[in-house]
């Protein structure tokens, strides 16, 4: 390969100019002439019949414009299920459901008539626990499910009537497996609800053109053409009636694919003569209301051999999705299938549910499943490796997968960097160094400020211990990605590509890509504005796919642009195509580099100063094929692998059970860093995301279904104090099919962390803690029953 | 009820009506149209609103227009040395502190309000000034970084 020019360089990011500035527009900024203000009113119960409601006397107050109900706007939506109504149709699910909305000339107003809407409920009985939704004989959440619109491989279970998706994986024969076993160990482990809690709290923003019925949707949506089918789908009207543009999104780690306020903003807007809707969740309806992470039970049984080979694994996985579908049977699907490790085991059994219950809705979450079953799997083998009195790296070396490997999905592996994924991670906290901690002061800079000594001080009984954990992460296969490239007459690129850039970098990388095929300057390169009238087809912003899938998009879209430009400059230049070269913007003979023009001149001499060249580029992952669905196998279940290893070192204060994490390691295998920054960048956000759900997130629900902590005073963010000295490594072993040789790397930031903290805090207590997160008060519990009862 | 409010905005002197109700993060964002400062949470939790109020950082959220006559106020539009970017701006570009960057407005008013009391802040010292301001996307260490890059560059440039 040519040398690289820009790909592989720590660009500077290419938006971050307007948005240290204020100038960057974001959905919950945005004005629209002639608006109207939406507010919704809010299920108070988890699971009950409407009997009635009244919304005369909001209707009537002096500056509303429409109430509705789901009778105004009966239209079902969801991913795989058509499960959920824009809003509440005879019934609610659960606390936070939308139930009405109101349309008036400013929020005041709109919020005044809210509570002039009387609405009547008659209780039902309401399920909180998935494991007991689950099972036989459950009363059913959702009564017609038979009936909803699915995907294909969606089946009602009538004995099991709250579950949405079984997952099978059917691998050997675990019996014959656990037979051969030298020692079995079996544990339940269980993650609670948390949520995404971008930055930005949801918006969105409708208008109904009254002649044409065109429906504008103006949202921060990280998938917007995803969007435009569902809405298209739940509308009944075609994909050209609807038109979804993207303002700029301050974080959304999964929350904001889907439709969230969009189908209320749209509703609405239905009702108000083609004046447009702003309608803005602010942080509480954002917590109740959007979206959040399926609370998580894991059982898992293992069998092994004294020299450490793991005979066999048995896993039974419920995810409680909430009240209704949205992404839990992909999440289901694709997170269960690899949730026993990255590991040749030759007997594997799993099934895993979705299952509903009266809770607010989760689906996708960076990670899409993957963290939940690290957190249980990871701790696992390090409680394994410690009965059979193996190094928990040892252990994990004996078995991980490598190169060439078959999984036991049946899939044969390749650009497999785990190992030096762990080798790396393990190397930067010194691990195996027995006398831990020392080297490091525990307390650091802290003594120095005591005042700031975040929480800990100085006692006995402190304690300290190391762990790591690792994943492979799959992503979205088959999907496909276009892309658009043109170049003006001043040699000036446009990149039109329909992934969002939410905070990840996208735009910088894409960029780069195309910089580098046509080798121009990355500052002649612009990223078009999102909007689904323009833009070419995207599948989503998910699953860590951007980087490989519209990155070779974008890259064939640069080449195309790049061939049409030699074509022209050949007779320009009186010589070959084959014998051209671009270099600095330029496109000059391959051995006399000094004969050049510019491209943009290329462009001005054969189709005049204002003409716009352009190039298309797609890309399809054409071989994945859907699981087989009772064995679960698939020869390519994922477009490419990603591997990471996390090494914590801890220090635990067992007078108070708070844990501190002294320096974590993160190395991930990213295939190619196309911009090392930015791999940084992802890596250290996703570690305190990570540390954020192994200590101290959780949504935390009461008895009824309510969620008793929807503020940022009592939901626990990571903030500036919470965090460790980390230390983010890019390991680079190159896809093939990658452009340059990229996988992705959006998502596995934080999977494994809980995992590996999980692990360093049972290394310094020798108390094993199976639920997260890891606060003080369970810490403690745990340490008080460890002394009684030594593990 | 609608009040007339006097207030130094920017540097520039500007009259305005508003309900005395009305929240300066609300004021400046819809009504007067400057969308830099951000929401996060509307009630005083993720620092996203932070603007200088009579050379203070506070969480405009919290501040009722009606406490606002006669008050001066600097928002992230207002950063600006002239036309050339703060060097907390500069700084944040370089070091790659704005990821969403929704977080990002909130976090340089705090940072240069740190840095106008304490030129040569420590790293824990800047984890602490910065504690208030939520971030979901960096993990703070780039934050932190630009903080320091832009401390140095304020102590040089008042050399120089
Ligand atoms: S919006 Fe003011 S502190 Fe969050
Ligand atoms: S950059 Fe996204 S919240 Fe800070």
């Amino acid at each position: 390969m040519a040398e690289l020019t820009v790909v592989g360089k720590p660009v500077t990011r290419l938006d971050a100019h307007e948005k240290v500035t204020g100038e960057a527009i974001y959905g919950y900024d945005l004005v629209l002439p002639n608006m109207l203000y939406g507010k919704v009113l809010f299920s108070p119960k988890p699971h009950a019949r409407i009997v009635r409601i009244d919304t005369e006397k909001a209707k009537r107050f002096p500056g509303v414009c429409a109430v509705i109900t789901g009778e105004d706007a009966p239209w079902t939506h969801g991913e795989s299920i058509k499960d959920k109504p824009f809003l509440a149709q005879g019934k609610v699910r659960y606390i936070g459901e939308p139930v009405a909305a109101v349309a008036a000339a400013d929020e005041d107003t709109a919020q005044a008539a809210l509570k002039l809407i009387e609405v009547e409920y008659e209780d039902l009985p309401a399920y909180l626990d998935p494991e007991e939704a689950c099972k036989p004989g459950a009363i059913p959440i959702h009564e017609d499910f038979a009936s909803y619109r699915k995907m294909e491989f969606i089946v009602a279970r009538p004995g099991m009537p709250n579950v949405c998706e079984h997952f099978k994986l059917r691998t050997g024969d675990v019996g014959k497996g656990f037979r051969e076993s030298e020692l079995i160990l079996e544990e339940r482990y269980s993650v609670p609800i948390i949520q995404h809690a971008a930055m930005e709290p949801h918006s969105s923003h409708a208008q109904v053109d009254p002649k044409t019925g065109r429906v504008t949707i103006w949202v921060a949506n990280d998938a917007p053409f995803r969007a435009l089918h569902e809405m298209s789908e739940a509308l009944g009207l075609p994909k050209e009636k609807i038109r979804f543009i993207n303002p700029l999104q301050g974080g959304g780690f999964g929350s904001k694919g889907g439709l969230k306020v969009e189908p209320i903003a749209v509703a609405l807007a239905y009702h108000t003569d083609g004046r447009p809707v702003r309608l803005k969740f602010n942080r509480e309806e954002t917590f109740i209301s959007t979206l959040t992470r399926h609370e998580t039970v894991l059982y898992i049984k293992s069998g092994v051999k004294k020299d450490g080979s793991i005979c066999a694994r048995q896993m039974t996985i419920f995810w409680g999705t909430g009240a209704y579908a949205e992404k839990s049977p992909t999440v289901c699907i694709r997170s269960s299938l690899p949730a026993p490790g990255p590991y040749r085991i030759a007997h594997v059994k799993v099934d895993g549910y979705a299952v509903y219950t009266n809770k607010p809705v989760a689906g996708s979450f960076r990670g899409y499943g993957i963290p939940q079953g690290a957190w249980a799997c990871e701790q696992h083998m390090d409680e394994l490796a410690s009965r059979l009195g193996m190094d928990p790296l040892e252990f994990r070396l004996k078995n991980v997968f490598v190169e060439g490997d078959t999984s036991y999905w049946g899939e044969k592996l390749h650009a497999v960097g785990l190992k030096e994924t762990m080798m790396k991670a393990a190397q930067a906290i010194e691990w195996g160094k027995k006398d831990q901690g020392s080297g490091v002061d525990p307390f650091g800079t802290l003594r120095a400020n005591p005042e700031h000594s975040r929480g800990i001080e100085r006692s006995k009984g402190l304690r300290t211990g190391k762990g790591l954990a690792c994943i492979q992460k799959p992503t979205r296969t088959p999907t496909t990605s276009q892309a658009g490239v043109r170049v003006n007459s001043k040699g000036e690129m446009t990149v039109l590509a329909g992934t969002v850039e939410i905070g990840q970098g996208c735009n910088t990388i894409l960029a780069q890509m195309a910089a580098e095929e046509l080798k121009v300057p990355i500052d002649k390169v612009r990223m078009h504005p999102l909007d689904t009238d323009v833009i070419p087809f995207d599948a989503s912003t998910t699953s860590s796919r951007s980087t490989y899938h519209m990155g070779n998009a974008v890259r064939r879209a640069a080449i195309d642009v790049r061939e049409k430009i030699a074509l022209m400059a050949a007779p320009m230049l009186e010589a070959k195509k084959e014998d051209l070269a671009f270099s600095e913007g330029k496109v000059c003979l391959k051995d006399q580099p000094e004969i050049f023009l510019t491209i943009g001149e290329v462009i001005r001499r054969k189709m005049g100063p204002d003409a716009v060249l352009r190039g298309d580029g797609s890309y399809t992952y054409e071989i994945g094929k859907d699981l087989d669905l009772e064995t679960g196998h698939s020869e390519h279940a994922s477009a490419f692998y990603m591997y990471a290893t996390q090494a914590a070192e801890v220090l635990v204060d067992e007078e108070t059970g708070r844990v501190r994490i002294l320096r974590m390691s993160a190395a991930h295998d990213v295939g190619k860093a196309i911009n090392p920054l930015n791999c940084v960048a992802q890596i250290e956000g996703g570690l305190a995301m990570g540390i954020g759900s192994a200590l101290h997130e959780h949504l935390v629900l009461d008895n009824q279904g309510k969620v008793r902590n929807p503020s940022f005073l009592d939901y626990h963010l990571a903030t500036s104090l919470d965090l460790p000295e980390m230390i983010p490594i890019i390991v680079e072993c190159t896809e093939p099919e990658g452009p340059y040789g990229a996988k992705g790397l959006g998502e596995p930031g934080l999977a494994p962390t809980p995992a590996a903290i999980g692990n360093a805090v049972a290394n310094a207590l020798r108390v094993r803690i199976h639920d997260l997160p890891l606060t003080p008060e369970r810490v403690f519990w745990a340490i008080q029953k460890g002394k009684t009862k030594p593990a | 009820m609608k009040k007339k409010i006097q207030l130094t905005l920017n540097g520039k002197k500007t009259i305005l009506e508003a309900p005395a109700h009305r929240l300066l993060l609300d004021l400046l964002r819809d009504e007067i149209g400057l969308t830099g400062t951000k929401e996060g949470c509307g009630t005083g939790d993720c620092g996203a609103c932070t603007v200088f109020l009579n050379g203070k950082p506070v969480n405009s959220c919290l501040i009722l227009s009606g406490e606002l006559d006669g008050a001066e106020l600097v928002t992230i539009e207002g950063l600006k040395i002239g036309p050339e970017l703060h060097p907390i701006q500069k700084a944040f570009i370089q070091d790659g502190g704005a990821q969403c960057g929704y977080c990002t407005p909130g976090m340089l008013m705090m940072a240069k309000a740190l840095l106008d009391e304490n030129p040569n802040p420590t790293e824990e010292e800047i984890r602490f000034a910065l504690s208030g301001n939520l971030c979901r996307c960096t993990g703070y260490a780039k934050i932190i970084q630009a903080v320091q890059d832009a401390a140095k560059e304020i102590r040089q440039a008042a050399r120089r």
